[in-house]
């Protein structure tokens, strides 16, 4: 009879957990955060003594700004999702990006690690910096994110002055092609980034920024998460004039009949987009910008 | 019409026999009792009929056929069980109950026919338990859920009938009711088999008795034949004393308070 | 309340059900515009999608789950003898959860490709646990049977803790989101081949309904009146988890139907299981879609996982059947 209960037990437990789960998190009320250029993302003050020498950075997108920054050399450890630049790969990979292994940080020795700034992380914070160093948590959701990431990797890392030219350079390239789309037609467009549940990307997401940038509408811009999941119906409902989607998710999705039932996809608006370039804030922002616009006015020169 | 031949039954590689080259027959019209103490092998008998158990050599026959080559419906066919205890795991109205015993010849399929129907309520009569047909199994007394067994037995329309151990928690009335109930059977045509610890009982309603030791045969007879002092006593290892009161009709069993032993 | 009346009442509780579930969503649509989506087809196409595309498939699949998983588990309990048992016991949930894992974690994305890993990782799981229970000789003897489904969920849940823990968080995510059951993406695909499941099985299963009967009496009983009881319980085990094991593919794991929807069966219709699988058919099917329109419109436009809401109204019954005992 234990036996019984055991099995049912575990599923129910894991039901009621995965419920409360998502109970919390539709209760917690996201409160727009006001990035503060002297704080990190786990509300640390930031101290900047000198440069840091050996960086561990367990986080594609801080991994790439170090290297834009010049800091790559600095490198001594990555997470294994970090595979960007092809230089990074020569850079020792360290374990995951979530709950990573302190021991093997430890033993590449680093002043600075730098982290994503999630609920998981923070044991391995803790950790750190008990054991004396520094430690840095970023999550970059939106431009205004990056641009902070930015400047505040370049005082950590001693290149203020590369810092404040990539975010001058990243800022003037969105800014072109801001310019060139104004007074356009803005076609409202579905982000797809995952339908299995579906998810739609917010508000609170650099990639419904390039979308507005680039001259389009996202239709889901009224939602402030970067992410939330949303019912098939309720995206029917919202009729987006086009869906911009992965070249795999693309194929797949074209074929399914509940998507054809978008005008979207009946209408060939099925756009796909280059996922390595638009998938995370990078120095490569404008550039991802100029594609979207190209996808999606492919009538209108961007100088 | 039921008869081992030389059956033996060994649970375990190595251990002893249950039944040793066991050989009785039970006729129809007569009820054939199987006595035994403890560990004599009587339950082996039932399960070596119903080839629950392997035989470790002999072979059961009905009516001259042996029971591997009837298979288990043909065999359900033929000989109805009542087990030494039931407990259905949810509980049937009786009448579902004992239309259960109408199985082994409807088939899974087959709705039940007017032939089914009839041979239910004759069983039900017979067994006397035609009120409570409406009656849910789990709200039966210990009484009454035996005379619905019975029913359902009865209503199998087999020409033989084997009781295991049918008055276990049955208060004295009710005792000597199923043991008429099982005359009744085997007067009226079919070969009844009853394997029971109640000596007494099977005394006076037995026909024919098979006393059991050790898993073999050691009487076999009417029961003024094999209910003999000496042999109960050797059998039973316990002292006891025979009688035959007037009143009853058939010997009688009383077993004695142990006398002081002289070891301590 | 006489057999046809039950049925009356059961076919009409089924049908309310799937008219409400048709009028609900995380979209607020008004039942006149619902009706004429549904039977003319006319309408603004947002509506006709919605309806027709998106909510028709779904409560249909739906109940054709339900259903399923209500006779799986009345099957079950029968041959089982247990009423505690339920449709996920024999590997089924453990070697499905298994087959989507791995395939999610080895970059499959394709609904069908991961409902077709995880039917077959149910069928394994299946096969272990009878041929671990044949090769401990008692082929139909339960306690074993549930034994060897206990070790293989053990090894199964396991293996999906390794391949979660060093997973990527989307597959995390995806595979956890499975596990949780949905008929969210149901497609008229996913009815035809759940429906052709549910009539054959379920064809087979009503032939030998009184078969079932004569199981539940026991073991010496049940061959006493002619049935052979380890190859009967082996038919039944098999059947059974084959229903189950389609509406995982179909759904992902939904609990606590099959253990739920016999106990209301017995006691509407009395016993006889020919009986009893049908009325677990419509209560299921019942169940199943209100659990869906529950996980639909509680917290929209977000979905709940179905089999979140099954286990919290699992709760409560749990209670009302302890509290019987008690």
């Amino acid at each position: 009879m234990s036996a019984f209960l055991l099995s049912v037990g575990w599923r129910s437990v894991l039901a009621s957990l995965a419920l409360a789960g998502v109970v919390v998190a539709c209760a917690k009320t996201e409160r727009p955060r006001v990035p503060a250029a002297d704080r990190d993302d786990y509300d640390t003050p930031i101290v900047v003594a000198a440069p840091a020498e050996r960086i561990v950075s367990l986080n594609p997108t801080s991994t790439e700004i170090l290297f834009a920054l010049g800091a790559g050399s600095r490198l001594v450890g990555r997470s294994r999702w970090d595979n960007w630049p092809a230089a990074a790969r020569a850079v020792p990979d360290v374990g995951d990006a979530m709950r990573p292994s302190v021991e093997q940080i430890l033993a590449v020795r680093p002043t600075l690690v730098v982290l994503y700034a999630s609920g998981d992380n923070r044991d391995a914070a803790a950790a750190l910096q008990a054991a004396g160093i520094r430690v840095v948590a970023l999550k970059i959701d939106r431009i205004a994110d990056f641009t902070r990431g930015v400047l505040m990797l370049g005082r950590l890392s001693g290149t203020d002055i590369a810092a404040r030219i990539i975010v001058d350079s990243v800022g003037r390239s969105l800014a072109r092609v801001r310019d060139a789309m104004r007074n356009t037609q803005r076609p409202t467009v579905f982000i797809h980034v995952w339908d299995n549940p579906l998810m739609a990307i917010g508000g609170g997401s650099f990639l419904s920024e390039l979308v507005e940038i680039a001259g389009a509408k996202n239709v889901y811009a009224d939602l402030s998460d970067p992410s939330a999941q949303v019912s098939f119906e309720d995206l029917l409902r919202r009729a987006p004039d086009a869906i911009l989607a992965g070249p795999d998710a693309a194929a797949r999705l074209s074929a399914e009949p509940r998507w054809r039932a978008l005008g979207a996809v009946r209408n060939g608006k099925l756009l796909t987009y280059d996922t390595s370039l638009v998938a995370r804030p990078s120095v490569r922002l404008g550039e991802a910008a100029r594609s979207l616009a190209a996808l999606f006015h492919p009538e209108r020169a961007i100088p | 019409m039921i008869a081992y031949r030389e059956v033996s039954v060994r649970y375990l590689k190595g251990a002893l026999l249950a039944l040793d080259r066991v050989s009785l027959g039970a006729e129809r019209g007569v009820v054939t009792a199987v006595v035994g103490p403890n560990g004599s092998g009587k339950s082996s008998l039932v399960r070596a009929l119903l080839g629950s158990v392997p035989l470790a050599s002999g072979h059961v026959e009905i009516d001259g056929t042996v029971t591997r080559v009837l298979g288990r419906s043909g065999l359900a066919r033929r000989v109805a069980v009542v087990a030494q205890r039931e407990e259905p795991a949810f509980p049937l109205s009786v009448v579902d109950y004992v239309s259960l015993g109408r199985f082994p010849r409807q088939g899974a399929w087959s709705p039940a026919g007017v032939v089914d129907l009839d041979a239910v309520s004759r069983a039900m009569q017979a067994a006397l338990v035609d009120t409570l047909a409406l009656r849910r199994t789990n709200t039966l007394s210990g009484g009454e859920w035996q005379r619905v067994r019975v029913a359902r037995a009865l209503a199998q329309e087999t020409d033989a009938v084997v009781f295991d151990e049918p008055t276990t928690f049955l208060d004295i009335a009710h005792e000597m009711a199923c043991f008429e109930l099982l005359s009744a059977i085997a007067h009226a045509g079919r070969c009844v088999l009853v394997v029971s610890h109640q000596l007494n009982l099977v005394a006076r309603f037995a026909d024919r008795v098979v006393l059991l030791s050790h898993g073999q045969v050691v009487a076999d007879g009417t029961p003024s034949d094999v209910m003999r002092g000496e042999t109960l006593e050797r059998v039973y290892e316990w002292p006891l004393v025979v009688s035959r009161d007037p009143a009853v009709g058939a010997p009688t069993l009383v077993p004695l308070r142990k006398r002081r032993s002289p070891i301590a | 309340m006489t057999a046809s009346r039950l049925w009356v009442v059961l076919v009409a509780v089924l049908l309310a059900a799937c008219v409400m579930a048709l009028m609900a969503g995380a979209v607020s649509i008004p039942p006149a515009e619902v009706w004429g989506a549904l039977i003319r087809g006319d309408g603004d196409p947002t509506t006709l999608a919605i309806v027709r595309v998106v909510r028709l498939p779904r409560v249909v699949l739906g109940a054709l789950v339900g259903a399923a998983l209500g006779v799986s588990g009345a099957v079950l309990q029968g041959a089982l003898r247990n009423a505690l048992a339920e449709p996920y016991l024999l590997g089924v949930s453990g070697g499905a959860a298994v087959g989507a894992v791995l395939a999610v974690a080895g970059g499959v994305v394709a609904p069908a490709l991961i409902a077709l890993s995880a039917f077959g990782g149910a069928l394994l799981a299946v096969g272990a646990v009878l041929t671990l229970a044949h090769a401990a000789g008692e082929r139909g003897d339960a306690r074993v049977l549930l034994m060897a489904g206990v070790v293989v969920g053990a090894f199964a849940n396991a293996a999906i803790m390794v391949v979660m823990a060093t997973a990527s968080p989307d597959t995390t995510r995806n595979a956890l989101w499975w596990m949780m059951g949905s008929v969210a993406a149901a497609g008229w695909r996913d009815v035809i081949l759940l429906g052709s499941v549910l009539t054959l099985v379920g064809g087979a299963l009503l032939h030998r309904a009184r078969q079932l009967d004569v199981l539940a009496l026991g073991g010496e009983s049940a061959e006493s009146l002619g049935v052979d009881v380890a190859r009967s319980g082996t038919v039944f085990f098999v059947l059974a988890s084959l229903l189950a094991a389609a509406t995982v593919a179909a759904a992902g794991l939904v609990g606590f139907v099959g253990l739920m929807v016999p106990h209301f069966a017995r006691a509407l219709t009395g016993g006889r299981h020919r009986v009893v699988l049908v009325a677990a058919a419509l209560v299921g099917a019942a169940l199943v879609v209100g659990a869906d329109v529950v996980a639909r419109t509680s917290r929209a436009p977000a979905e709940l996982p179905l089999g979140a809401v099954t286990a919290l109204v699992g709760v409560p019954f749990f209670l009302w059947r302890l509290r019987r005992v008690l």
